[in-house]
C-alpha cells in the first residue's frame, strides 16, 4: 500500500519556535483528511510544508510514493485552495482558471474544452470573462475550486477555503466540494478550525494541538473515543461537560464535584480514590422525571436557552453543567434531573487529561 | 458652522498663496522668455510683456539644442533602464523578507540616499579615471546617477509590493510557476502602477541632473541641457531672454509628462497600486 500523502516525523521550526512536532500521518489515494485544531496550532503551516512553501526542518515528506522535501512546489504536481482564494486580480476567470495549462504550453483547443468543463461543474458559465474583483465571494470561492481541479493533481490541499463565506452558503459548499471530492475520486487535506465542518466532510479528521497530532481518526470515533481530555472538549458542539471526581470504594462510579449526592457510574473500572476529570457530553443528558436511581444528576436550573428545536439549559452550579434538550424546556423550572448512560461517561486523568476508560 | 468657514477659506487663501509663491520662479521663466532685453530691466516690472518677442528657434539653433537635449534624454534613459532592471527585484527582496538583517539593509539603502552628488563626485571621478570608464563620459554620468537614484527607487518600488498579497506568488508557484516566473507574470504586472511612476520619477530627475555632468562630461558634443545652459554664462553676457528661453524649452516637456500623469504619480506614491 503506497500512500498518496505520508509524512514521517515531519519537524518544522521557525526560527527557535516549535512549529510542528514529530508529525506522522499516511493519507491513503481518494481519502478526504480533515486537519482541525484552535487558532495557531500549526495547520496551515502543516499544509504549505507539503505544498513546499514552506521548508522541512526535519522528517520525510512523500508524495504517491517519492520522496519530495527538496522539491519545489512546482514539481509536486499539487493543487491547493486559499482562505483568500489568491485569485490573480489582473486576469479573467478563464485565464486564472487556465493559468497552470499556459505555463505546461497545452494546446488552445485543449485548454478550452478543460475550461468549458469546468465552468460547468462549478457553474461559471457565465463569468468566464469577468475579473475577480467583479464577482461575490461565492463566486470567487467556485473559481477557486476551479482553478485547482482543472489541474488534475495528485492531491487538493485546502486551507480554510469556506471560511470566508455566509453561514448559508458554507453549509451549501460542504456537500458541494464534499461532492466534488467523491466525483474526482481526489485525494484532499481540507483544513478548517470548524469541527462540524471536519465532522461532516472529512474520512478522517486529523486533530492538532500547538504542532502536536492529538488523535486521529473516523470523525465518530474521535466523538465517541476522545483519547484525551483537549480532544473530548474540541469535538462536538457544544462542548463536553467536565467536572471533578474521585472513584468510589466500588471502583465502577465516580462522585463528583457538585453538591448534593452527584454519583455516575461508569462502564469500567478504575482504583478507589482515584481523582479525575468526569466528562459527558450536553447531548448525552436526558431529563427524567425520576429524582433518584440509576446515574441521575440532580441540577439547579440557572439559566435556560430556548432556539425552537433544541433548549439549552445551564445549571447555576460550579462548574456549570450544560444539557441540551430537544423539546421546549420550561423557563421557570427551578431544578432538573438528568439521566445518563454509564457508557456515556468519560473519565480523563486529572494530570495530563489522557482517556482513563 | 460659521468658525468652520472662515477656517477653511483662510486654509485654502493661504493654500493659494503658498501655491503662488511657488509657482512665481515658473511664471517669472516664461514672462522674461517673451521679454526684450530693455524691459527685462525696467523698473518697476511689468508682468505681462508689453512688446513679445519669440526668440525659440533662434536660442534653439544658436544653442544646438538637439545636441543637448538628445545627451540629456540617453543619460536620463540609460539611468532609467539600470535602474529599473536591477532595482525592481532587490525592492521585492526587501518587501517579502523581513528579519533584522533586511532592516539593516533597508538601512543601509536609505543612508546612501543622504550623501550628496557633490560630496561623491570627486571618488566617483578618481575611481571612474583608474577603471577607464573616463573614455565613455556619458556612461560614467549614467552609472554614476543610477548608484545615486537607486536607493529611492528601491524604497519607493518596496511600498508598490508591500501591496501585493504574498498569496497570489504562492499560488501561482502551486500552479506550477518557478519563483521568478511568479514574479514576473504576477506580481509585477500587478505592481505595474508604481514601478511605472516610479520610472518616470527616476527619469525626470536624472534629466534634470547636473553635478556629475558638469564634472565627468567635458566634451561639449557629449553634455546634457542642464551643462549646456552654462554657456550662456560668459563674463559679460547678459542675454537673459536667451536663458529663460532656453529654460522654458527645457523645462516645459517635463512639466506636461507631470501635469498629464499626475493623477497616477499622486495615487502610486500614496497607495492603491493595485487594481
Ligand atoms: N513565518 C512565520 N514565522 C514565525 N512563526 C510563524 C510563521 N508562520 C506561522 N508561525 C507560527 O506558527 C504557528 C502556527 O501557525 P499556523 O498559521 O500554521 O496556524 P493555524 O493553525 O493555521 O492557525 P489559524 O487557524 O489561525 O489559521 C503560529 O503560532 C504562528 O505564530
Ligand atoms: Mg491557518
Amino acid at each position: 500500500m503506497t500512500y498518496q500523502i505520508e509524512l514521517e516525523n515531519i519537524n518544522k521550526y521557525y526560527g527557535g519556535y516549535h512549529a510542528l512536532r514529530d508529525i506522522s500521518l499516511g493519507i491513503e489515494p481518494g481519502e478526504f483528511v480533515a486537519l482541525v485544531g484552535p487558532s495557531g496550532c500549526g495547520k496551515s503551516t502543516l499544509l504549505r510544508t507539503i505544498a513546499g512553501l514552506e521548508g522541512i526542518s526535519g522528517g520525510t515528506l512523500r508524495i504517491a510514493g517519492e520522496t519530495v522535501n527538496d522539491r519545489a512546489p512546482r514539481e509536486r504536481d499539487l493543487a491547493m485552495v486559499f482562505q483568500s482564494y489568491a485569485l490573480y486580480p489582473h486576469m479573467t476567470v478563464r485565464r486564472n482558471l487556465t493559468y497552470s495549462m499556459r505555463l505546461k504550453r497545452r494546446s488552445k483547443a485543449d485548454m478550452e474544452r478543460s475550461v468549458e468543463e469546468i465552468a460547468r461543474i462549478t457553474g461559471l458559465e457565465s463569468l468566464l470573462d469577468r475579473y475577480p474583483r467583479e464577482l461575490s465571494g461565492g463566486q470567487r470561492q467556485r473559481v477557486a475550486m476551479g482553478r485547482a481541479i482543472i489541474r488534475e493533481p495528485k492531491a487538493f490541499l485546502f486551507d480554510e477555503p469556506l471560511s470566508n463565506l455566509d453561514a448559508a452558503l458554507r453549509v451549501h459548499m460542504r456537500s458541494e466540494v464534499r461532492q466534488l471530492h467523491n466525483r474526482l475520486n481526489a485525494t484532499s487535506v481540507y483544513v478548517t478550525h470548524d469541527q462540524i465542518e471536519a465532522m461532516t466532510m472529512a474520512d478522517r479528521v486529523v486533530v492538532m494541538r500547538a504542532g502536536v497530532v492529538e488523535q486521529m481518526g473516523a470523525p465518530l470515533d474521535l466523538y465517541d473515543r476522545p483519547c484525551n481530555r483537549f480532544v473530548a472538549g474540541f469535538i462536538g458542539s457544544p462542548a463536553m461537560n467536565f467536572v471533578d471526581g474521585i472513584i468510589r470504594e466500588d471502583g465502577v462510579s465516580v462522585r463528583l464535584d457538585l453538591p448534593g449526592e452527584a454519583v455516575l457510574r461508569f462502564a469500567g473500572a478504575r482504583p478507589a480514590g482515584e481523582t479525575v476529570t468526569v466528562g459527558f457530553r450536553p447531548e448525552h443528558l436526558s431529563v427524567t422525571m425520576a429524582a433518584t436511581g440509576g446515574n441521575i444528576l440532580s441540577l439547579p436550573v440557572g439559566f435556560v436557552e430556548r432556539t425552537g428545536s433544541t433548549s439549552y439549559v445551564l445549571s447555576s452550579t460550579t462548574p456549570e453543567i450544560l444539557l441540551s434538550v430537544p423539546e421546549r424546556f420550561p423557563k421557570e423550572q427551578g431544578s432538573v434531573n438528568a439521566q445518563i448512560a454509564p457508557e456515556l461517561v468519560h473519565l480523563f486523568s486529572k494530570e495530563d487529561g489522557t482517556a482513563l476508560l | 458652522m460659521r468658525g468652520n468657514d472662515v477656517k477653511r477659506y483662510g486654509l485654502l487663501a493661504l493654500a493659494l498663496l503658498f501655491v503662488g509663491i511657488y509657482l512665481f520662479p515658473l511664471y517669472w521663466m516664461y514672462v522674461t522668455a517673451l521679454k526684450s532685453n530693455s524691459e527685462i530691466f525696467a523698473i518697476p516690472p511689468t508682468f505681462w510683456p508689453r512688446d513679445p518677442q519669440w526668440i525659440v528657434m533662434d536660442v534653439w539653433q544658436r544653442m544646438k539644442m538637439d545636441v543637448y537635449l538628445r545627451n540629456s534624454l540617453i543619460i536620463a534613459f540609460g539611468v532609467t533602464v539600470i535602474v529599473t532592471m536591477t532595482g525592481t527585484g532587490c525592492a521585492y527582496v526587501l518587501a517579502r523578507i523581513r528579519n533584522r538583517w533586511m532592516d539593516a539593509v533597508l538601512f543601509t539603502v536609505l543612508m546612501m540616499q543622504v550623501l550628496p552628488s557633490s560630496l561623491m563626485i570627486t571618488p566617483i571621478f578618481v575611481v571612474f579615471n583608474q577603471v577607464g570608464l573616463s573614455e565613455y563620459p556619458r556612461l560614467s554620468v549614467i552609472l554614476a546617477q543610477a548608484a545615486k537614484v537607486l536607493p529611492l527607487y528601491i524604497v519607493l518600488c518596496r511600498a508598490t509590493f508591500l501591496q501585493v498579497p504574498k498569496e497570489l506568488e504562492e499560488a501561482a508557484r502551486v500552479d506550477g510557476n518557478s519563483r521568478v516566473g511568479a514574479f514576473l507574470t504576477i506580481i509585477v504586472p500587478l505592481a505595474r502602477n508604481g514601478i511605472l511612476v516610479t520610472s518616470v520619477l527616476i527619469f525626470l530627475q536624472s534629466f534634470g541632473e547636473y553635478v556629475y555632468s558638469r564634472s565627468l562630461i567635458t566634451q561639449r558634443a557629449l553634455q546634457p541641457a542642464t551643462v549646456g545652459l552654462q554657456s550662456f554664462m560668459g563674463p559679460n553676457s547678459s542675454d537673459w531672454a536667451g536663458v529663460m528661453t532656453y529654460s522654458a524649452i527645457y523645462v516645459t516637456p517635463i512639466l506636461i509628462v507631470f501635469v498629464l500623469l499626475q493623477r497616477q504619480i499622486v495615487s502610486g506614491l500614496t497607495s492603491g497600486a493595485l487594481k
